[in-house]
């Protein structure tokens, strides 16, 4: 790799750093609500850029491009689903889970969960569920990470991975949430400018878009259809709904991804952030599977689909703009491995330490242990992506699709159906997830043509509804959470009764105490 | 459009489309949560 390209990579890296130490020394270690939110003082453009480059990780560069390759045009359902997925996820739910989530006082998105349905059994679920799916998936992106390091830049790739895991530990260490939202918020405008670089120097050596369509018409029609090459997927509709709901609605139940809604500036945010958060999805989400589509033409030798748009960029580009095209590339991998690393740390340490080990930690020593689970995280991510243990990718695919079915309803009703309750939420989350993990790995995709993701999610809705509606005397929803609802629900300030702190999680325990009362009366 | 198949294009230029249309009907929907904003100012 040329020198330039080096050097690309080194300024890319600077400026991540340079980022994070901006985020410590404007407070985001300060306290833990700094710390694991931002100080909940994150804008429209970074929410809605750190919403989407967290959503999209390097898949967008090396499994979107392989896709679009294989399979040709059939592989933009993807991005149907895709553009919209960050303007439904916060046009459904950023609103209302910004104002309960601050009611609440919850700092994660678990904790939000168990507050919203009181029972610690939510949050050890919830919270055991979260840390190993995304623990793996961190885990997948830190392997990407420093296999592209090693690739560009020809180092080792022990020394290229641990090049990688310091800088994101480096600059979450220091600031926290906010340095993640801000080095997300250049990581992809980083993003769009590399991929569409591409595209625009892919359509000019092929002669535009209708030239391009008419040689692959050529070659092999059926890549110009919506059924994917010699019209594999013809008539799986079941196939197809997935591939549109696993980037649309499947945003709304992950945990690492919802948390944003949660650091906005104030609620209102979430309008202005759609509109970004559209603007830039429009421009990016098509363009990967658009280059590998291109690719079929300019590289019709290529042997590893995956390699389509690295190697696009490199026969088409000169030397700086490949550059930056890694260095776009890195960033879409680090964007989410941060978001990823910072998640699992304060899941760990508030949902499960604080919680279930030590609740009368200090707001000094939390965010000290936060830090610390977040480097033990990197640590055990580092070492075992060293071995690179051959299941992990094949366990990441199905990952999101897990975390959507378990988490979807959940996060949904939570804020629209005042009915939904802990029994539903408790089990929604395990049939959900168990459903999604039992389709994988029983073989059932190929039997009932349907994907994972729409499955889990069909069946985890089914149980929300179910359950809530057959425990309503069993398990009634508290009215101090109705009420929560409805504040939320309306436009206005939120009342400075539920400013407190502590208001929420005493309200939640007088309701526990009357039940056991209750409970005893009827003994 | 483009040398693609009706449905192809569809696909390509639909969906974008759908979006676009999504997002114009939350702007409207979403009018008064400006208000939102303006009420917590004037309280704190």
């Amino acid at each position: 790799m040329s020198g330039t390209v080096i050097l690309f990579l080194v300024l890319y890296y600077v400026i991540v750093l340079g980022i994070g130490y901006w985020a410590l020394r404007r407070g985001g270690g300060e306290d833990l609500e700094g710390f694991l939110l931002g100080g909940r003082q994150v804008g429209p453009i970074a929410t809605a850029l750190t919403l989407q480059s967290t959503s999209m990780s390097g898949y967008m560069f090396l499994g979107a491009g392989g896709l679009g390759f294989s399979q040709g045009y059939w592989a933009l359902w993807y991005a149907a689903g895709d553009i919209g997925g960050g303007l439904l996820n916060l046009s459904v739910i950023g609103r209302r889970m910004r104002k309960m989530s601050q009611m609440m006082a919850s700092l994660t998105s678990i904790e939000y969960l168990e507050k919203r349905y009181p029972s610690p059994a939510i949050r050890l679920v919830a919270g055991s569920l979260t840390v190993f799916l995304l623990g793996f998936y961190v885990l997948a992106q830190l392997i990407a990470g420093g296999k592209g390091m090693a690739l560009v830049t020809g180092i080792p790739y022990p020394l290229a991975l641990a090049i990688a895991v310091g800088i994101i530990l480096a600059y979450t260490f220091m600031g926290g949430y906010l340095a993640v939202a801000y080095t997300d918020f250049f990581q992809s405008l980083v993003m769009l400018v590399g991929v569409m670089w591409i595209v625009i120097a892919a359509l000019s050596e092929l002669g535009g878009l209708t030239a391009a369509n008419t040689a692959i018409r050529e070659l092999d029609p059926t890549l110009l259809s919506v059924w994917g090459k010699g019209l594999g997927f013809e008539g799986q509709w079941g196939v197809v709904a997935g591939a549109v709901l696993i980037f649309s609605i499947g945003y709304m139940g992950w945990p690492h991804v919802v948390t944003r809604h949660m650091a906005m500036s104030r609620p209102a945010t979430a309008r202005r952030a759609g509109l970004w958060a559209t603007a830039w999805s429009l421009l990016f989400v098509p363009a990967p599977y658009l280059v590998g589509i291109l690719a079929i033409l300019i590289l019709p030798g290529l042997d590893d689909p995956e390699m389509a748009i690295f190697q696009v960029a490199g026969q088409l580009l000169p030397a700086a703009v490949t550059g930056l095209v890694m260095a776009a590339i890195m960033a879409a991998i680090m964007s989410t491995a941060d978001s990823l690393l910072l998640q699992t740390g304060s899941i760990a340490s508030r949902d499960i330490y604080e919680r279930f080990i030590n609740p009368d930690a200090s707001e000094r020593q939390m965010v000290w242990v936060s830090r610390g689970l977040v480097v033990a995280v990197a640590l055990i991510g580092y070492v075992v992506a060293l071995v690179e243990p051959p299941t992990v990718f094949s366990i990441v695919i199905f990952a999101t699709s897990v975390l959507g079915s378990a988490f979807l309803p959940a996060y949904v009703c939570a804020v629209w159906w005042r009915k939904a309750n802990t029994a539903g939420a408790l089990a929604s989350m395990i049939v959900g997830a168990t459903i999604a993990f039992a389709w994988e790995y029983a073989g059932l995709v190929a039997t009932t043509q349907l994907h994972p993701m729409f499955s889990g999610v069909v069946c985890s809705t089914i149980t929300m509804i179910v359950v809530s509606l057959a425990t309503q005397k069993l398990s009634p929803v508290p009215p101090h959470i109705l009420d929560a609802m409805d504040v939320a629900s309306r436009v206005g300030p939120i009342p400075d009764r539920y400013l407190a702190a502590t208001e929420f999680e005493l309200a939640n325990e007088a309701a526990a105490v009357g039940r056991a009362l209750g409970e005893g009366r009827d003994e | 459009m483009f040398g693609l198949p009706v449905e192809t294009a569809l696909l390509l230029f639909g969906f974008p489309l759908f979006w676009i249309l999504y997002l114009g009907v939350f702007m409207y929907v979403s009018r008064n949560w400006d208000r939102d904003a303006a009420a917590e100012d004037d309280a704190s």
